[in-house]
């Protein structure tokens, strides 16, 4: 026992250097999950707050930019609410139940795009009804996944994300494949399931397939920027522009699915 | 002023500094400069090593709290507070520091701390960018982020210590 003491002694150092190490990497370890561990959930209260404030200074100076967006957002809506009423005026009627989806509004107050996994952090949390794996869209495209929440806050994983994957579909052709980040480049993603029989034209609009059980079906991805077909057996490439300007992203909605524990409750049939 | 105070002050302005302004800046997607390092370089040459790697560990989960990346910069910063005394002592030589407190840039001269925050940061730089990546799949990707994130944090450390170099000397 003399000896055991002597010797925590006189190495305290280096066993304290090993153990802080250990603890860091386990942390590290379990952060890999998409559900990440209560650390950082319990944090954002306070990280949160801090955050927000310093967002609310930003906030200032892109008031007219936010403005413009959300007025060129309302305009767009009111052309397609119009087409509704106008086509289907004697059948449409909104009814509670009707309603797939529940988009909750919520603020931006931290984002990051040069890290190699990125996350958001929105000023919305359990309170304002937000969930785990809820998805997330902004005006322009979709944004991300919820992986976090506290009362006040949500954390979401960005698509700027190294295990990040998203059900895709090519509008014109219908063909589905894998949306991934794997440039370092918080522009583009990166799509590497293409059979060799489909051909892309750069501009090819890309949207959210129904496969992707996140995401709701038809939401906008983003285009083709370039696209790499392969010579041998093999599948092609694309390069995809996002949609989502992530370096400027203010406002975003949270995406409540309606139909989810439903849906969740038949695919835990087959489980 | 007290000691601990401006310790604490030190630690607190330095981790808002990073993840409220440097972390936001954008400079091609391999740079991201790390300042919040000059706690741990700054701290005084008496310190007993253990509160070293504890400062190291407490101050990099603190950052990790920030940026959403548990076990990240702890694990990072804790290796350069371990190497911390073996750094000094290799860069120092015979040098002896008996009547200098800390390592600060108004104390010793600008090669002997351009050295030694060299060493520092690649240190710190080597071992984040390689639990990013949590594995060596990237290396390539990896050692440019290394490259071009190392002569700016360097840079920005040094600009930041002569700032506050000057302003000892006014009073």
């Amino acid at each position: 026992m003399y000896n055991l003491q002597r010797f925590i002694l006189k190495h305290h150092f280096v066993i304290l250097f090993i153990l802080l190490e250990v603890i860091s990497i386990l942390l590290l370890a379990r952060s890999q999950n998409f559900h990440r561990n209560r650390l950082v959930n319990t944090s954002n209260a306070v990280v949160g707050k801090i955050y927000e404030w310093s967002s609310e200074v930003g906030n200032y100076f892109r008031l007219n930019s936010a403005n413009k967006q959300l007025a060129e957002e309302n305009a767009m809506l009111r052309r397609q609410l119009s087409i509704v009423y106008d086509t289907t005026a004697s059948i449409f009627n909104m009814n509670e139940g009707d309603t797939l989806y529940e988009y909750i509004p919520a603020q931006v107050v931290n984002n990051s795009t040069n890290q190699a996994n990125n996350y958001i952090i929105i000023n919305k949390g359990t309170l304002d009804g937000i969930q785990r794996e809820m998805s997330v869209m902004s005006t322009d495209g979709i944004v991300g996944v919820v992986t976090d929440v506290s009362r006040h806050y949500a954390s979401i994983m960005s698509l700027l994300h190294s295990k990040s994957v998203v059900g895709v579909r090519f509008k014109n052709n219908q063909e589905i494949a894998g949306l991934k980040w794997e440039t370092n480049n918080y522009r583009y993603g990166m799509v590497e399931d293409i059979p060799t029989h489909i051909v892309l034209q750069k501009g090819d609009t890309v949207v959210t397939s129904s496969h992707s059980f996140i995401f709701p079906e038809d939401l906008m991805v983003g285009t083709v920027e370039e696209f790499y077909p392969t010579a041998v057996d093999a599948l092609s490439k694309a390069k995809i522009r996002f949609a989502t300007d992530f370096s400027t992203l203010r406002h975003v909605y949270v995406i409540k699915d309606l139909h989810k524990p439903e849906l969740d409750s038949l695919k835990a049939k087959f489980q | 002023m007290n000691k601990t105070v401006l310790q604490i002050i030190r630690f607190v302005v330095l981790v808002l500094f990073q993840v409220l302004v440097i972390n936001h800046i954008r400079l091609g997607g391999y740079v991201h400069p790390y300042i919040y390092l000059i706690f741990i370089m700054l701290l005084p040459f008496n310190t007993p090593k253990w509160q070293l790697l504890v400062l190291g560990f407490v101050l990099g989960l603190t950052i990790d709290l920030f940026t959403g990346t548990p076990g990240l910069h702890a694990g990072a910063t804790t290796l350069m507070a371990f190497c911390r005394p073996s750094v000094i002592r290799l860069i120092s030589g015979n040098q002896k520091f008996e009547n200098i407190q800390e390592p600060n840039l108004g104390q010793l001269d600008g090669i002997w701390f351009l050295r030694y925050a060299l060493v520092m940061v690649l240190i710190h730089h080597f071992a984040l960018f390689f639990l990013e990546s949590f594995s060596f799949r990237l290396i390539g990707q990896v050692l440019l982020r290394i490259l071009l994130s190392v002569p700016v944090s360097i840079f920005l450390i040094m600009m930041i210590l002569f700032i506050f170099k000057r302003e000892k000397k006014r009073e």
